[in-house]
């Protein structure tokens, strides 16, 4: 089983806002980075990944299998952090614990108590009086103590310190080490993926706009500096984007290597990072 | 086993790594049958996508300057020709690095120094 | 499926005791012994009820490995469950305050709290979460207040109910309502299932 999710035409339609025509893959044992603007349609495609919500059109499959026919088989194998917190606020993590553990075949307690350790957790404490980040790990230790095939994040690392984040990305790769183990994770924040992202798959406005390795993303995106003169309706088809300046103009082309070979060396062409790639996409994919 | 990577760098992340590792090989310091470390450990020592050491392994395999078993990991190959005489060329560039620099202090022109080694080759 | 429903009690924490000054309080205000074991059953699922309407309870359940035919099961059985459990404590607080009470109290007790939660229920599922379960509580005592005057008053002004009633025997009419009530209740699970699959969080 390479693809672990598959997303085929998934449409999902509310009044004022939809994500149509979803296609994505998330490959098996790689860390996948879901980027976006807020209001993109991130949460809208993970609640779906999580059958929190169901489309309107279109499959949505986990570990190849339907969520129709195998719901428990699919999140017994899923480990889940959201942004908001979704614990009891009222408890504290010992009987969050004693509530979700029993929910799991595969619950390992000295594991949870590993990563509580690790990440310094209060036990009798109530989760409302904890901070941000201290609510983000909690919910990261009750998500790998089950030994999930899957880890789902919706926006972990917002609100959360660059430290901690940091910690974080280490935290996945080290538990990521047996391969067994594969990433999802939306975020805004994308110094979190140029780092150690496999994949990325970037959506705008309800519509995917990519789904490529960073390799790629590398190759195929980058950013051209150079002369007004230069720029013509010709010249102007390799980008997606153009910002024109008196000083010159700055454009995001998704095709490097045809930027090359019309500019040559009259622009400076630079790696576009993932902030990059967002902002000058903002208003959509089109060719101008 | 030390790879140092620029993230400011023209270079792509994985071409860093594999220059590096043949460097590594080529001067002996890794050698024959030596295991280098997993493509997820690299890449956590390194704090890069797993995908970007997998591709720079990819390279490496494809170049013949490693190879890997299924399961236990990736070692240094035996040297072809081809490494061999990437090996030897490299030899070569330092030493005529050095014949440069002392054609320069005696303040021998290119010309001069080119006439010799023409002389020298051709005898 | 049965951690679903102790989930009810570990939310309560050690606010569950509170069950048992709440059902002394309704022995000594209460007319009817009937209400004390009525009051004695909500104390559990309603309360479970008002924490678990919130959006985020319903994602966190939602993610855990259950389904949500399970989800609205716990709730439909759990009451029942807790339902003994409260009767058994309202019991032995009545008799450790010499109050008296009949087979007859208990039964109408449990009828009234399962056809109570079988039309409230599914009101929980039905609307966004808010207000509804003060909203049911409040209604709910309403309810139990005009109740009993507007039964007597059809009992005193429409003789064709209380004769139709009257030609049957005590345990006729006993089966009778408790074949209702299970009628009511399994409709009302089955309802709340199918509003519960569709609900989008």
């Amino acid at each position: 089983m390479e693809n672990v999710v598959e997303l085929k035409n998934v449409t999902k339609k509310f009044k004022d806002f939809s994500v149509e025509n979803i296609n994505l893959q998330v490959k098996q044992g790689f860390v996948t980075g879901f980027i976006g603007a807020n209001g993109a349609g991130k949460s809208t495609t993970i609640k779906m990944m999580m059958n929190l919500l169901k489309p309107d059109a279109g499959k949505v499959n986990v570990f190849g299998l339907d969520y129709r026919t195998h719901e428990k088989e699919i999140k017994e194998r899923i480990g889940f952090v959201y942004d908001d917190n979704v614990f009891y606020e009222a408890l504290n993590l010992k009987d969050i614990k004693r509530i979700i553990a029993p929910a799991y075949k595969r619950w390992d307690n000295s594991l949870f108590y590993q990563y509580v350790e690790r990440f310094e957790l209060p036990l009798n404490k109530a989760l409302k009086k904890f901070s941000k980040g201290m609510q983000m790990k909690a919910s990261l230790a009750i998500a790998l103590s089950h030994h999930p095939e899957l880890l789902i994040m919706d926006e972990p690392t917002s609100g959360l310190d660059p430290i901690f984040r940091r910690e974080l990305m280490n935290l996945l790769q080290e538990i990521m080490m047996d391969g067994k183990l594969t990433v999802f994770f939306s975020t805004h924040i994308t110094t979190d993926l140029d780092r150690i992202a496999d994949y990325i798959v970037f959506i705008q406005k309800g519509k995917l706009v990519f789904n490529q390795s960073i390799d790629e993303v590398a190759e195929n995106y980058a950013l051209v500096k150079g002369g007004i003169d230069l720029l013509d309706t010709d010249t102007e088809k390799a980008f997606v984007h153009v910002h024109r300046a008196a000083t010159g103009f700055e454009a995001l082309t998704d095709n490097r290597k045809a930027a090359e070979s019309i500019f040559g060396d009259s622009v400076i062409i630079e790696p576009a990072s993932l902030e990059d790639i967002m902002y000058y996409l903002k208003g959509g994919i089109y060719h101008v | 086993m030390q790879i140092i990577i620029s993230n400011s760098s023209k270079e792509p992340i994985y071409e860093q790594i594999t220059k590096q590792i043949k460097s590594s090989i080529l001067t002996g310091k890794l050698q024959e049958g030596m295991s280098l470390p997993s493509i997820r450990q690299l890449a956590k020592d390194l704090q890069i996508s797993v995908i970007t050491t997998k591709r720079a392994y990819e390279e490496l395999e494809k170049a013949g300057f490693i190879y890997s078993i299924v399961g236990k990991g990736s070692f240094v190959a035996e040297q072809n020709l081809e490494v061999i005489k990437e090996k030897k060329l490299k030899v070569i560039e330092e030493q005529l690095s050095a014949v440069i620099t002392n054609s320069r202090e005696i303040g021998l022109s290119l010309n001069d120094l080119q006439e010799l080694l023409k002389f020298l080759y051709e005898e | 499926m049965f951690n679903l429903i102790k989930r009810d009690l570990i939310i309560h924490k050690w606010q569950i005791l509170l069950i048992v000054p709440f059902i002394i309080l309704f022995i000594i205000t209460a007319s009817d012994t009937f209400f004390v074991f009525f009051i004695a059953s909500i104390f559990i699922p309603f309360n479970a009820l008002a924490v678990d309407e919130k959006k985020e309870t319903n994602i966190l359940l939602n993610s855990l490995p259950y389904t949500r035919r399970q989800i609205i099961a716990s709730r439909y059985l759990g009451a029942i469950l807790y339902m003994f459990l409260s009767i058994g404590v309202a019991s032995i607080a009545l008799f450790v305050m010499n109050r008296p009470f009949t087979m007859t109290d208990i039964l109408i007790g449990s009828g009234t709290f399962l056809l109570f939660s079988a039309i409230t229920f599914p009101l929980f599922y039905i609307f966004k979460s808010g207000y509804i379960s003060s909203i049911v509580l409040i209604s709910g005592l309403i309810l139990l207040a005009i109740g009993p005057p507007i039964v007597s008053l059809f009992a005193e002004h429409f003789t064709v109910i209380t004769d139709f009633i009257n030609q049957f025997t005590a345990s006729e009419l006993y089966i009778g309502v408790s074949v209702f009530i299970i009628i009511i209740y399994t409709a009302s699970w089955l309802i709340t299932n199918t509003i519960y699959q569709r609900k989008a969080f």
